[in-house]
């Protein structure tokens, strides 16, 4: 579904991202983990378009994507979350959900300004679709709060949810479960089962092992830049050369 | 239920408008004072549409007023088309500079966006100051004619007060309009921040545009509408500090709401005008107005409203819950 063949970024004389070749089966968790400064986020804003690789492609359903703007991958089906936290934090839940259905909405410039017929009865559908994503993570009673006073483990599931309004194909998850606590982590366990089941292949970043583990269906671990090790979590477990990575040792 | 309140808030508030001319019949003085209001109520909505919801700074949006008064006075006075359809076509001239600036600006953020628009604010006033030929009149400027609805001249301030007014609520309803639309989202959520817009498929570049361009429409058409209403332009009306004026009455009123540019206009006007005979310390009072926003009422004196509003409410709120 998502492949990337070889991509490099180099920072100057520094390489973060170094021929890193990767797939990521559709409808299944694929997870991307690695010590601290391997170039995990880097790579996702290769992909995203954040940044653009010095080499390699980035195939999305056959198709590259590398070099286009942010906006025109999530218009293709990308969608993702932030390491740090990037809610409009002055907007309402609904609200940030709303702008997430963005480039499915057909009204434009004209037609909005002078709200024709159509145009209601879209803002109509986008207020109760936006609902009803709240509901399906559960934030639906604080639809009308700013997105900045809802607690931390809200706000990472608005920011998922958000993403998900796209409708998109892929879900690109950055350290979701950061600053959630064990309860909260078990449910977010299942709320991804919840958006498989909608047909979104998930590929996350994720420094909870446990975590990474039990839910993840095929496993990348990335050091320096370079592709150390791939397999399902069982091999990964036992990989001589992530256990060094992770341990250290010689 | 909420939505009628609103709408019978500003049916009556309109209603309250209608009326000033008759209360203040007697002095036309006070009228033209109210039509000078009412120009600036559009041109500083153009600006809250930039400025408060999608986060764009501008400190020279008097070339857009100045665009829309000469485009529309020049093209009166050289093609002889009527007043009304020059002013629309001043206004479009201005949405299309505001294009232009706000596509090659879209990369400048905040104190380098300030420069940039300000550097077009001089541009336009030196391009009137000193035109080609003379055609804008230079530093002696032009008389213009009054507007001319369907053969209606509307040459008093009472008869332009009225033709104003339809004018406000035209623009401010397309405002309210707009920034509750998918349109005002993107706006808005350019200005909470600017790369998760991008990552949720908004092209941030053309919504910028969209935002300069519409500003500078409505800052344009106020132009227009100061031109004919003086029936005289001069490159005087257009200076640096007239873009100042538009981000005071903004901040002040409150940006980013409908009342904002309505209090603002209103406010900085009237104290504007109550100082006229001590003007060489009009720019003391305008330092003053500005600090006292900047450090009591960040929100403009809207954002004051609001946070009392929501205070009495909370006060009741707990109140009847203690009777209880």
């Amino acid at each position: 579904m998502l492949e990337t063949k070889g991509v490099t970024i180099k920072f100057g004389g520094l390489t973060a991202v170094n021929h890193v070749d990767m797939k990521v089966r559709a409808n299944k968790i694929t997870g991307l983990i690695g010590p601290n400064g391997a170039g995990k986020t880097t790579f996702f804003n290769c992909i995203s378009g954040v940044y653009t690789p010095n080499e390699g492609q980035v195939l999305f359903n056959g198709k590259n994507i590398e070099g286009m703007k942010p906006y025109q991958i999530c218009n293709a089906g990308i969608s993702r979350t932030y390491q740090v936290i990037n809610l409009f934090w002055k907007m309402s839940a609904i609200e940030n959900v709303m702008v997430g259905m963005h480039p499915r909405l057909k009204s434009g410039f004209l037609t909005d300004l002078i709200k024709t017929p159509a145009v209601r009865a879209e803002e109509k559908m986008v207020r109760e679709k936006a609902y009803e994503w709240l509901k399906f993570v559960g934030l639906e009673k604080y639809a009308d709060d700013p997105s900045g006073s809802l607690s931390y483990g809200g706000q990472r599931l608005l920011e998922i949810v958000r993403g998900l309004a796209s409708d998109s194909k892929i879900l690109l998850l950055d350290e979701p479960a950061a600053g959630m606590n064990t309860k909260e982590k078990a449910e977010f366990d299942e709320l991804l089962q919840k958006i498989l089941e909608k047909g979104v292949t998930i590929l996350m970043i994720e420094h909870d092992m446990k975590l990474v583990m039990n839910i993840c269906d095929y496993l990348y671990v990335l050091e320096y830049g370079k592709l150390l090790a791939h397999g399902t979590p069982e091999e990964i477990q036992n990989h001589p050369e992530v256990i060094r990575a992770y341990l250290g040792g010689e | 239920m909420k939505l009628q309140k609103n709408k019978l808030t500003a049916l009556i508030l309109i209603m309250i408008a209608m009326l000033l001319p008759l209360i203040f019949s007697g002095s036309s003085y006070f009228v033209l004072i109210f039509c000078f209001i009412e120009i600036y109520i559009i041109g500083v909505s153009g600006l809250d549409i930039l400025f408060g919801y999608c986060g764009q700074v501008s400190l020279g949006h008097a070339a857009f007023y100045a665009i829309g008064a000469y485009g529309s006075v020049l093209l009166h006075k050289y093609t002889g088309m009527p007043v009304l359809v020059t002013m629309i076509i001043g206004s479009a001239l201005g949405a299309v500079v505001g294009a232009i600036v706000a596509y090659s600006c879209s990369k400048l953020v905040f104190h380098f966006l300030s420069l940039a628009t300000q550097a077009v604010g001089e541009i336009i006033y030196i391009l009137v100051s000193h035109s080609p030929n003379n055609v804008t009149g230079n530093y002696v400027g032009m008389y213009t004619d009054p507007v001319n609805l369907f053969g209606f001249k509307l040459d008093s301030e009472y008869k332009f007060f009225y033709f104003a007014l339809g004018c406000v609520v035209i623009f401010l309803l397309a405002k309210q309009f707009l920034v509750n639309s998918k349109t005002g989202r993107a706006f808005t959520a350019i200005r909470e921040n600017v790369h998760a817009a991008d990552g949720m498929g908004i092209n941030v570049r053309a919504y910028k545009v969209k935002a300069f361009a519409t500003s500078a429409f409505y800052t344009a058409f106020a132009g227009a509408m100061f031109a004919h209403l003086v029936e005289y332009v001069s490159p005087d009306s257009f200076l640096y500090k007239q873009s100042v004026m538009f981000l005071t009455m903004l901040l002040f009123g409150g940006s980013g709401s409908l009342l904002g540019p309505i209090l603002g206009a209103s406010a900085v006007l009237l104290v504007n005008e109550s100082l006229r005979s001590l003007q060489d310390y009009q720019m003391l009072v305008y330092g003053i107005m500005m600090l006292i926003v900047i450090v009591v009422m960040p929100g403009g004196i809207f954002g004051l409203g609001k946070g009392v509003m929501a205070k009495i409410k909370n006060k009741k709120l707990n109140g009847g819950e203690a009777n209880a």
